[in-house]
C-alpha cells in the first residue's frame, strides 16, 4: 500500500509530530520550535500524499526488474537520513549539539544515499557498480570514520584521565602506553597472527576505553578541577592562610618555576623575607612592578616548614560602598622548594597601595609593591 | 604535445611585463640611485653603521666582516653566474657532452662555505653571548610597550638617587657610560624596542620580561623606532634614548622626582588645571595633582584604554617630543639646537626642556584638538565592541579651542 518515498516522508512528518507535541507540552506552546515543528508536520504530510497518489513516479514498480536495471540493495541510508532529520528537529527545541548532530548525520546519510543510489545505476554489473562506489567514496569515509574513531577514543581517555586522581593518572598513562608498546610490538613480531584476532584485541581495547571514558565522564572531573572550572577569578579566590588549605595546597610538593619573565625573587631565610630584582646587586624590601601587566614573582622557601606567599593587592568595588580585599597567594611552599606567583594590578599605588607581599604566619615582615 | 598556444600563453605575460620594465627603464634607474644614495645619508638617526655605544660596537664589529664576507661570497657567484651565461649562451651550437657528478669538486665547494659560516658563526655565538650578559648591569629600567609608545620606569636606585620610581614614556633618559639594563614586556600585542645606535632589536612581548642592555658612550639623543608590526601605527611608534652626563643625570632624576607645582591662581594654567581634571585624568596622570576637594587626582586608564595605560604627564615639558615619540614638543629649530650640540652642552640644553617659545605650538594643539586625525588609532566608539568600548589610543575628546588653550599653557607648566 505505502510507497518506499510515502514512508519517507510519513517517518518524518511523525516525528515532527511527536518533536511538536513534546514542544508543546513540556517547552513552551507559543515558542517558534512549535510553528515550525507543526509546518513541517503539514510539508511532510503533503509530500507523503503526493507521493503516495503518484506512486514514487515509478511506473514499473511492480514489474519485475530487467537486466540493464539492477534491483537496489538493501540500504542503512533511509533510515539514518530519517535518524538524522528527526536529531535535527528534536534539537531545535532541546540542544543545539543534538541538532549540530542531526545535521552531521543527515548530510553524511544523504551524500552515502545518493552515491549509493548513483552507483546502483552506472551499469548492469554489480561488481563495478560496488567498484565504483567504494572509489568514490572510500577515500572520503575511511579518514573520516578513523579520525572519528580516534576522536571518541582520544576523548574518552581525556575523561578518564580528568577524573582519576593525578598520580593514579600517570600510573595509567604509563600502563596504557606500554601496553599500546606491547601490543604493537606483539603484532610486529607475530606478523602470522590471524587478522580476526587483531581486530578482537583493538575491539575490546576500544570498547573498554570508551566504556571508561563513560563511566568517568558520568562520575565528573576531580574535585580540584570543578573547583577551577567553576569558579570566576579562580586564582584569586584561593585560600591564604597560613594553615593548608584542602583544596589548593592539594599536590603541594611540586615545585613551580620559571626560567624567564620574572620581576623579582622573593626568599624567607631565617624567618626573614628578601626580594632579589632582575639587576639589581641589594637586598630589597621594595620592589617596583609595571601597572596593568602581569608581573611574575618567584617565592622560595628556605625555612623549616611550608609557607606560602601573598599578595595584598588593595580593594574591589563589589556594589557601592561595598569593598573586598584583593589578595593573591602562591600554594603552600615546602622548604627548599619555590612557587610562582602571578599578579595583574591595574591601579597605581598613589591609588590603591600600599600593596604587600607577606607570609602568611610571619609577622612583621613584609615586602612593598611599588606601582608606578 | 604541447599546445600550440603554449609559447603565446606563457611568453606573452613575460613580453608585457619586459615592454612596461622598458617603459619604466628610466624611472627604475632614477629610484635604484636615489635608495643608493640615500644609503650615503650622513645624518640618518638610525643608522645601523654607526655605533655610538660598547653593545652596537660588538654588533658593529661583528656584521662588518660578515658583510664583507658575504659581498666577496656575492661578487663571485654573480660573476660566476653572468661568466655562464655570457659564454654558455645559446648560439645555435651543439648541445655538448653531458657529465653528472664531480666528487672532488662538490665536496670543495660544501666544505669552503661550510668552513665560512662556521667562523661566521663561532664569532656570532660570542658576540650573542656577550650581548646577553646582565651581570655587570649599573642600572636598570622597566620598558614597557603599548600601542602605540613606550613606557619607562625607573624603579628605586639609590645609587643614582632615584628614590621613588620616576615614570615617563617617549624618551629614555641614561647616564652615559653606565651599563642600563632595559626589562622589556608589553601590554597588548608584540612590540620590538630597537635604538641601532645602542643596541640590536629585541621584542617586547605579553607576558615576558626580555632584557636588553644599552650603554652610550657620550651625550646626545638616539633615535628608534618599532620594528614588530603591532597596528595601525606601528610606523608612529618611535623612541628616542637620551644620553645625559653623569651630573646632568643626577639633575634630570632630581627633577623628575620633584613635588607638583601648582599654577598660580588666576592664571589661565590654573583653568587648564581644571580642564586636566575633567578630561585628561581619567587615562592621565599627573603625580601630586589634587581635585578641588584635596583628594589625590589618580588616573584610570584602566578603565578607558585597551592596553590599561596611558602616558603619565607629571613632566611632560622635560621631553621633545609626545604621542609616542611621533610629534616634537620642540619648534625645529628648537629641536635642532638640542639635537646638533655638542656632548659638552648638550646636557645643558637638554635640561632647560620645552620652554614657551620653543613649544611647537601646532602640533600640540592639533592632538589635543583631535587625536585621531593626526595619529591612526582605534578609537572609534563604534567600532569598539571587541575591546568592550576601550580605545587604542587616544581618543576625539571634543575640546572646545578655550579648552586647549587652557590645556596648552597647564601643560607648559608640567617641566
Amino acid at each position: 500500500m505505502f510507497t518506499t518515498g510515502s514512508k519517507y516522508f510519513l517517518g518524518i512528518g511523525v516525528l515532527a509530530g511527536v518533536a511538536f507535541a513534546v514542544s508543546l507540552f513540556f517547552v513552551h506552546p507559543a515558542a517558534l520550535a512549535a510553528t515550525i515543528l507543526i509546518g513541517l508536520v503539514c510539508a511532510f504530510g503533503l509530500f507523503a500524499g503526493v507521493v503516495l497518489y503518484l506512486r514514487d513516479g515509478d511506473v514499473a514498480e511492480n514489474e519485475p526488474t530487467t537486466a540493464g536495471q539492477p534491483a537496489p540493495s538493501t540500504s542503512m541510508w533511509p533510515l539514518l537520513t530519517a535518524v538524522g532529520t528527526a536529531l535535527v528537529l528534536l534539537g531545535t527545541i532541546t540542544q543545539s549539539g543534538i541538532f549540530v548532530f542531526g545535521i552531521v548525520v543527515l548530510v553524511a546519510a544523504l551524500v552515502e544515499w545518493t552515491v549509493l543510489s548513483w552507483s546502483e545505476r552506472a551499469s548492469s554489473d554489480d561488481a563495478f557498480n560496488a567498484a565504483a562506489r567504494k572509489r568514490l567514496l572510500n577515500p572520503i569515509e575511511f579518514p573520516v570514520l578513523g579520525a572519528v574513531g580516534l576522536g571518541v577514543l582520544i576523548f574518552s581517555f581525556s575523561r578518564v584521565m580528568l577524573a582519576v586522581d593525578k598520580q593514579l593518572g600517570a600510573v595509567l598513562f604509563i600502563m596504557i602506553g606500554a601496553l599500546l608498546v606491547i601490543g604493537g610490538v606483539l603484532f610486529a613480531v607475530r606478523a602470522t597472527l590471524r587478522k580476526s584476532i587483531v581486530i578482537a584485541i583493538c575491539g575490546i581495547a576500544a570498547s573498554g576505553l570508551l566504556a571508561a571514558g563513560i563511566a568517568s565522564a558520568r562520575n565528573g572531573m576531580r574535585s580540584e578541577l570543578v573547583a577551577a572550572a567553576y569558579e570566576s577569578d579562580h586564582e584569586v579566590q584561593r585560600e591564604c592562610g597560613a594553615e593548608p588549605s584542602a583544596q589548593d595546597d592539594k599536590g603541594v610538593s611540586r615545585t613551580i618555576s620559571a626560567k624567564s619573565g620574572v620581576d623579582a625573587t622573593v626568599e624567607l631565610i631565617g624567618g626573614k623575607l628578601i626580594a632579589h630584582v632582575q639587576g639589581i646587586e641589594d637586598q630589597k624590601l621594595v620592589i617596583t612592578v609595571p601597572r596593568s601587566n602581569y608581573s611574575n614573582i618567584i617565592f622560595r622557601n628556605h625555612d623549616v616548614g611550608n609557607f606560602r606567599l601573598i599578595a595584598s593587592l588593595g580593594k574591589k568595588t563589589v556594589t557601592d560602598g561595598v569593598f573586598e580585599d584583593v589578595v593573591a597567594c602562591t600554594q603552600m611552599t615546602r622548604q627548599g622548594a619555590e612557587q610562582l606567583l602571578t599578579i595583574f594590578i591595574p591601579k597605581s599605588s598613589l591609588a590603591n597601595g600600599p600593596y604587600m607581599l607577606s607570609v602568611a604566619g610571619i609577622e612583621g615582615q613584609s615586602i612593598e609593591l611599588v606601582v608606578p | 604535445m604541447i599546445h600550440p598556444s603554449t609559447p603565446r600563453r606563457i611568453f606573452g605575460p613575460l613580453h608585457r611585463i619586459a615592454f612596461v620594465l622598458r617603459r619604466l627603464r628610466n624611472w627604475l634607474l632614477v629610484g635604484g640611485i636615489a635608495m643608493a644614495l640615500a644609503g650615503c645619508a650622513s645624518n640618518a638617526a638610525q643608522d645601523t653603521w654607526k655605533p655610538k655605544g660598547p653593545n652596537a660596537s660588538k654588533i658593529d664589529n661583528l656584521q662588518k666582516p660578515v658583510f664583507a664576507i658575504a659581498g666577496v661570497v656575492l661578487v663571485i657567484v654573480f660573476a660566476t653566474v653572468f661568466y655562464c651565461i655570457v659564454k654558455f649562451r645559446d648560439r645555435g651550437q651543439p648541445i655538448p657532452q653531458q657529465s653528472h657528478g664531480n666528487p672532488a669538486l662538490e665536496i670543495t665547494l660544501t666544505i669552503i662555505p661550510a668552513l665560512i659560516l662556521t667562523v661566521v658563526g663561532i664569532f656570532t655565538i660570542r658576540t650573542v653571548f656577550d650581548l646577553a650578559k646582565t651581570s655587570d648591569t649599573e642600572m636598570i629600567i622597566n620598558v614597557t610597550g603599548q600601542q602605540w609608545w613606550w613606557e619607562y620606569d625607573y624603579p628605586a636606585q639609590e645609587k643614582f638617587g632615584i628614590t621613588q620610581p620616576i615614570i615617563t614614556s617617549g624618551q629614555l633618559v641614561i647616564p652615559v657610560g653606565t651599563k642600563v639594563l632595559l626589562r622589556q614586556t608589553s601590554r597588548d600585542v608584540i612590540h620590538s624596542f630597537w635604538i641601532p645606535a645602542l643596541n640590536g632589536k629585541r621584542d617586547a612581548v605579553p607576558g615576558r620580561v626580555q632584557t636588553n642592555r644599552i650603554e652610550a658612550d657620550n651625550p646626545g639623543i638616539y633615535a628608534g623606532q618599532c620594528t614588530e608590526f603591532c597596528g595601525l601605527s606601528h610606523a608612529n611608534m618611535r623612541m628616542e634614548a637620551v644620553a645625559l652626563s653623569k651630573e646632568d643625570f643626577a639633575k634630570w632624576v632630581a627633577n623628575q622626582q620633584s613635588d607638583y607645582v601648582a599654577p598660580a591662581d588666576g592664571t589661565i594654567a590654573k583653568e587648564g588645571e581644571a580642564v586636566f581634571l575633567n578630561q585628561c585624568v581619567r587615562c592621565h596622570q599627573v603625580n601630586g595633582l589634587k581635585r578641588a576637594d584635596g583628594t589625590p587626582a589618580i588616573a584610570a586608564p584602566d578603565e578607558n584604554v585597551w592596553s590599561g595605560a596611558a602616558p603619565n604627564l607629571t613632566h611632560l615639558m622635560t621631553r621633545n617630543t609626545f604621542a609616542g615619540a611621533m610629534f616634537d614638543l620642540a619648534k625645529p629649530e628648537c629641536r635642532k639646537d638640542v639635537w646638533e650640540a655638542d656632548s659638552t652642552t648638550f646636557g645643558a640644553k637638554y635640561l632647560v626642556g620645552v620652554t614657551e617659545d620653543c613649544l611647537n605650538q601646532s602640533a600640540l594643539r592639533a592632538w589635543l584638538r583631535n587625536a585621531p586625525a593626526v595619529k591612526p588609532m582605534y578609537t572609534n566608539p563604534a567600532q569598539l565592541t571587541a575591546t568592550g568600548g576601550k580605545s587604542r589610543g587616544m581618543p576625539y575628546l571634543g575640546l572646545s579651542e578655550s579648552d586647549i588653550e587652557k590645556l596648552v599653557a597647564y601643560l607648559l607648566t608640567r617641566n
